[in-house]
């Protein structure tokens, strides 16, 4: 009687063995990579409805980001600036320019614009801009180069774990209070005795329990 | 703690006697078929009137749904995107108005506080007023103008007007109670304009009686006002001033106040009750005499010629010889006038006028009740009134009749007929909220005008004491309402004029910035009247005594329900599935009576030899009266009158919405217009058997001691009687602490450190710590029978507990049961994903995004405070449905909606904590908040101050303070779980003389 297998069937369990641990060692990292925010959600740059430059703005105009997020320190959230404050400055300049239309036409039907969310955290994250930018955490910490930034780009993560980085170690991200809106602001070289001085002047203690974030 | 005091409390009656089917049912965390999924969503689609989230997209693409920032074109001044503002408002109901603080987030008003500078609010709140946000919300509201069941523009209903209401015009106005200013001033160039006017009043349970008893007493129509905080002595006579009503809120924190109690040296007030249904205010009662609701007159008129009122000279009746009359009698006139007696709205005239005697011959006028006339009243007698306007109506007397809010076709007496006389007249106008049964029985040239919510509308009003107050609108009405001023002034000059404008012509502009600031006129108030009873008035009041109606037999008697009063409020989820304050009930109307009486139905002592229906079903009565006959099911009430029958109005709606409509059983037939309070008729057996959904076994202790109560006495001879009733068993550790196996997940050196204390003393029981929780956050409704599976989603329940003889008087104590928060949780211990877990600030903390639903960490705790959801509730509630987008509003921003399969509970108001954290932090660098600057929603919202929180590292704060007093304990502090809501046990100031 002739052989049922052939030899090499031998080596199928082997085979199977190193393949299986293979299939699962990528599926892994498969997910692992591909399913990150790091992946997903850092260089997202949805197209807006208008072409804003924060270039433009914040970098070769120097506007202060607070002129257009005017609650980033009084509210949770920064909110993004009403057409009256666009008008602001578009009621003289480039009045004319095709590329502000919707914005003329918002200000004269009232309607809003529709500003696409990039910075998007999920609705169980209570995330409170005022608790961080009043303790010295820096725009640019989180938002990166904004000002920079043709068209604005998640620059960060912005996953649990790279929250409580920072809530772990606030020291390599604290600056003075009145450089937060400093874009171009690099860390001095005492920055370890620097951030012990504002972690015990304003007295921060960041929470690492869940329901300081959600609830 | 000794056995007798642990067997005296119970919940039900099956309780008490620990049949099968009570042990059958607490041994089951879940009850049975609780998992399971047989309820089809066509139940609870009516529910869409609850919650919201703002995302619930699909999971189609790898990247989350794409959100849209919309910021205004131009921004409101004051508007900070993302932090609430406040505005003072006034809630109109029953003609009074009470001053709120309506919190806003970008001009949507999601929540009602109390308003602090408010003398009838005093910063509380009734469940009415938290329940508002809902009713403004509520998608079943009339969207248009109808004419013959068409819509009309306002331009053709100006139009209307303006050609129709011609000066030789015979018109007539039906108008709910109303103390507003500005329909004062309608009113009159109203009675000026037409040939042939009347203006009639006309409320289901209203005031009338009341003051067409001061009128007889006085000569004048005057509204007795009781000062709960000067009275020692209070004699309530049916009168359930606790239950949510126009005075409630003021009456809660002065009666209150009356009974705090800090250390042996306070004294507190003593109140007796005189009533047939066990009312809330009966529940906080020292003394409650149960007598048929008939009857309770009888006991007035015996105490007036005990205290030798006017008139009453030599007079006796069946009562005059019952023992508490003499001892109440003599604690009364023992008070130098500090002391109040007053009778419930619905008892007749006549009884006002005795009690108005008493409180004369007893010397409280001036102290205890004061009497003051009412800008609004109108001499004339409106039952009689209305009956006449009806009559006149079919006779052809009047052209045109406009109806202003109320609802006639359904609450008024069905003798009267109501919908006889709008077909008589034809030109109807109705303004209403909803399109409801007076509306849908217009005829073809009736108009319904939707009716805008007063949280839209322009508006004022005098509060109970008389303080004028300026209804300020929130938001642009929802569906284009008009308000009542603005169709008033309509039918009065023919066109059209901004509420506002309206509002603002009454009240000039003299301090008009100060007075939107604080909603009221400061200082504004109706007078004290010096009165003094005719000589004549005492005979009077003493012939209508002796012509008095007692029912013999059995009475029924007819009461607003606790909740959704005379059913104005049906529509309501929140009030619906609020459980009632005594029986527990939710979503129906049940025949309320004794043992004694229900034995006669055969519903037997105990449940277990029920013998007329299944286990989970309740025997029904037929009860005939009038030519009308409805079917109830029994609800057995210990303390409940002999021989009596309470049926609560504002249930069996045809044309509510989909929340009110056919829930319960419309009792209106039953009684006639001459006595709308009581009745004789006949009851008898029936066959049917009806299902109740009542929450008084769910989430049962199951006997431990909870209810720790002793009488002022008692606690002066013995002030740490309530924590030494437990002993704590094992070593002690160097903090005085038991010692603990598990890790202690504490840290005390972190501040703050949370911690709250109910006082069992000040809660009555009202239920409104339950709707301001479920208004915070964002806790959804779920229907009768998914309440019927124990799955009522409240996080802050009230436990109701009786002591005492079942077949007797026994007594009740309420116990409000949020989340404990225990320093060692027993569900932190089991949760297999760490879900719940312990924050630094002392927070027993649920994390809803780890939650995968399990459940252990309900199984395990022993207070039954967490919540599961079997739904995704908010999915269906808020994003099915016609406009999904008007529910979404009423939603908190603050506070996450929960998914399916997650379990939730008491957070301690985490997002007001961390706001408040937050802020403080802004401003001083310092992680506490000052005592005071934060506030639990139900601490905020409780009318009587029963709810202290705060900072327990901060030793001057008020809960740091309750918490070292006497009285206060713990639950279930031998189990070594270190709750931070710790209670401080209830008094009684009962009367030895009654001993």
């Amino acid at each position: 009687m002739a052989q049922l297998f052939p030899e090499w069937s031998n080596r199928v369990p082997r085979l199977v063995l190193v393949g299986s641990v293979l299939l699962v060692t990528s599926i892994v990292f498969f997910f692992y990579h591909f399913g990150s925010h790091e992946y997903l959600e850092v260089g997202y740059a949805p197209k807006q409805p208008i072409d804003y430059s924060h270039r433009l703005h914040a970098g070769e105009l120097g506007i202060d980001c607070r002129y257009c997020h005017g609650s980033v320190e009084v509210s949770a959230v920064a909110s993004v600036p009403s057409t009256q404050t666009c008008m602001n400055c578009h009621a003289q300049v480039l009045p004319d320019s095709p590329k502000l239309a919707l914005l003329h036409e918002s200000w004269e039907t009232g309607a809003p614009i529709e500003w696409v969310k990039v910075h998007d955290t999920p609705d169980y994250v209570k995330f409170d801009h005022s608790a961080h930018v009043n303790v010295g955490v820096g725009c640019a910490s989180c938002h990166g180069r904004v000002d920079r930034m043709e068209v604005v780009m998640q620059a960060e993560p912005m996953n649990m774990a790279w929250c409580l980085d920072c809530h772990n170690n606030p020291g390599p991200n604290l600056r003075p209070v009145d450089q937060v809106t400093n874009m171009s602001w690099v860390a001095p070289k005492n920055q370890f005795e620097l951030a012990a001085e504002i972690i015990s002047k304003k007295n921060i203690a960041p929470p690492i329990y869940c329901n300081a974030c959600h609830y | 703690m000794s056995t007798a005091q642990k067997n005296t409390y119970w919940r039900s009656l099956n309780e008490l006697s620990q049949n099968d089917e009570y042990k059958q049912f607490v041994t089951r965390e879940f009850q049975e078929n609780a998992t399971e999924l047989t309820d089809g969503y066509s139940r609870r689609n009516f529910l869409q009137i609850m919650g919201a989230s703002i995302a619930l997209a699909g999971f189609a693409a790898c990247r989350k749904p794409i959100q849209h920032i919309l910021p205004y074109s131009k921004q409101p001044e004051h508007v900070v995107p993302g932090n609430p503002l406040y505005y003072a408002s006034a809630m109109p109901f029953n003609g009074s108005v009470t001053g709120l603080l309506v919190e806003t987030h970008e001009g949507r008003p999601t929540k009602v506080e109390g308003n602090d500078l408010h003398p009838d609010s005093l910063g509380g709140t009734s469940i009415l007023h938290q329940a508002a946000i809902l009713d403004l919300y509520d998608p079943d509201r009339s969207r248009n103008i109808m004419k013959g069941g068409e819509s009309q523009s306002v331009e053709s209903f100006v139009a209307f007007c303006a050609e129709f209401f011609t000066a030789d015009k015979r018109v007539a106005v039906l108008s709910e109670a109303t103390s507003s200013q500005t329909v004062a001033r309608l009113k009159s160039s109203f009675t000026a304009r037409f040939a042939k006017s009347t203006w009639v009043t006309y409320e289901p349970f209203g005031e009338e009686n009341a003051l067409l008893g001061t009128q007889t007493a006085f000569g004048k129509k005057r509204r007795a006002i009781t000062h709960y905080d000067k009275a020692n002595v209070v004699v309530s006579f049916d009168a359930d001033f606790m239950s949510p009503g126009p005075d409630s809120v003021r009456a809660s924190k002065l009666f209150a106040k009356a009974r705090t109690v800090r250390s042996t040296d306070d004294t507190m007030n003593r109140l007796y009750v005189v009533e047939s249904n066990y009312s809330l205010t009966g529940s906080n009662a020292e003394h409650r005499i149960r007598v048929k609701s008939s009857e309770v007159a009888q006991v007035v008129y015996a105490l007036a010629a005990e205290v030798g009122a006017a008139g009453f000279e030599g007079y006796t009746n069946a009562y005059s010889s019952h023992d508490m009359l003499k001892a109440m009698a003599a604690d009364l006139r023992a008070q130098n006038g500090a002391a109040a007696v007053l009778a419930g709205d619905d008892q007749p005239a006549n009884v006002h006028a005795a009690v108005a005697a008493i409180n004369v011959a007893i010397g409280a006028v001036g102290t205890g009740v004061t009497y003051s006339s009412l800008p609004f009243a109108d001499e004339t007698n409106q039952h009689a009134a209305f009956s006449t306007l009806m009559s006149d109506l079919k006779a052809g007397a009047y052209d045109a009749l406009v109806i202003v809010g109320a609802n006639p076709v359904y609450s008024a007496p069905a003798d009267l007929d109501v919908k006889g006389a709008l077909t008589a007249v034809g030109n109807v106008i109705h303004v209403a909220t909803h399109m409801d049964e007076t509306s849908a029985a217009l005829g073809s040239n009736g108009w319904h005008v939707n009716r805008t919510h007063f949280l839209e509308a322009w508006g004022d009003g005098l509060s109970y004491t008389g303080a004028a107050s300026v209804i300020q609108p929130m938001i642009q009405p929802l569906f284009g309402a008009l308000s009542e001023i603005e169709v008033l002034n309509t039918v009065v000059t023919g066109t059209f004029t901004p509420g506002h404008d309206l509002v603002k012509q009454t009240w000039g502009t003299a301090d008009w910035r100060q007075i939107l600031h604080d909603g009221l006129r400061t200082g504004s108030a109706f007078g004290a009247d010096a009165v003094r009873m005719s000589a004549d008035a005492g005979q009077v009041i003493r012939d209508g005594a002796t012509n008095a109606v007692v029912v013999d037999g059995i009475e029924l008697v007819r009461k607003p329900d606790s909740k959704i009063f005379d059913g104005r409020f049906a529509n309501n989820g929140w009030l619906m599935e609020l459980p009632d304050p005594i029986t527990k009930i939710t979503w129906d109307n049940v025949a309320l009576m004794s043992p004694a009486t229900a034995a006669r139905y055969g519903v037997e002592f105990p449940r277990a030899s029920i013998l007329r229906a299944p286990a989970d079903e309740e025997p029904m009565v037929a009860i005939t009266a009038n030519g009308t006959t409805v079917e109830l099911a029994i609800w057995v009430v210990p303390g409940h009158a002999d021989d009596s029958i309470t049926v609560y109005s504002g249930f069996g709606r045809t044309h509510s919405g989909r929340v009110g409509s056919g829930q319960g059983v419309d009792i209106r037939g039953l009684f006639a217009s001459a006595s709308p309070l009581f009745t004789s008729g006949t009851v008898s057996n029936s066959a049917n058997t009806y299902s109740i959904a009542s929450t008084q076994d769910h989430h049962s202790m199951e006997g431990r001691p909870f209810i720790r109560e002793a009488t002022l006495v008692a606690y002066k001879a013995n002030p740490t009687f309530a924590p030494k009733m437990v002993k704590v068993p094992g070593p002690i550790d160097e903090n005085g602490q038991a010692i603990s196996l598990f890790n202690e997940q504490t840290f005390p050196e972190r501040e703050p450190q949370w911690g709250m204390t109910i006082d069992l003393n000040a809660c009555t029981g009202c239920g409104v710590c339950t709707i301001a929780c479920q208004a915070e956050n964002n806790i959804p409704v779920i229907g009768k029978s998914e309440v019927r599976r124990g799955r009522e989603m409240h996080w802050i329940r009230v436990d109701r507990y009786f002591n005492g003889d079942v077949n007797g008087n026994p007594q009740i104590v309420h116990q409000p049961i949020p989340c404990m928060h225990c320093e060692l949780a027993p569900c932190e211990q089991v949760c297999p994903v760490a879900a719940t877990t312990h924050s630094d600030d002392g927070l027993n903390q649920m994390t809803y995004n780890r939650c995968i639903g399990t459940r252990y960490c309900s199984n395990n705790c022993p207070f039954k405070v967490r919540r599961f959801n079997f739904f995704n509730y908010p999915k269906t509630f808020l994003t099915e449905g016609t406009d999904p987008e008007v529910v979404q509003m009423a939603m908190n921003p603050d506070v996450t909606v929960r998914f399916r399969g997650v379990i939730e509970k008491c957070t301690y108001c985490v997002q007001r904590l961390s706001r408040a954290k937050i802020e403080t932090k802004r401003q001083t660098d310092s992680l506490k908040p000052k005592d005071g600057t934060v506030k639990t929603a139900c601490q905020q919202a409780c009318p009587s101050d029963a709810i202290y929180f705060g900072d327990l590292t901060d030793n001057a704060s008020v809960v740091a303070q309750t918490k070292r007093n006497e009285r206060n304990y713990l639950l279930l502090e031998e189990l070594n779980i270190r709750p931070r809501t710790s209670y401080m046990a209830k008094l009684r100031n009962p009367n030895d003389a009654t001993a």
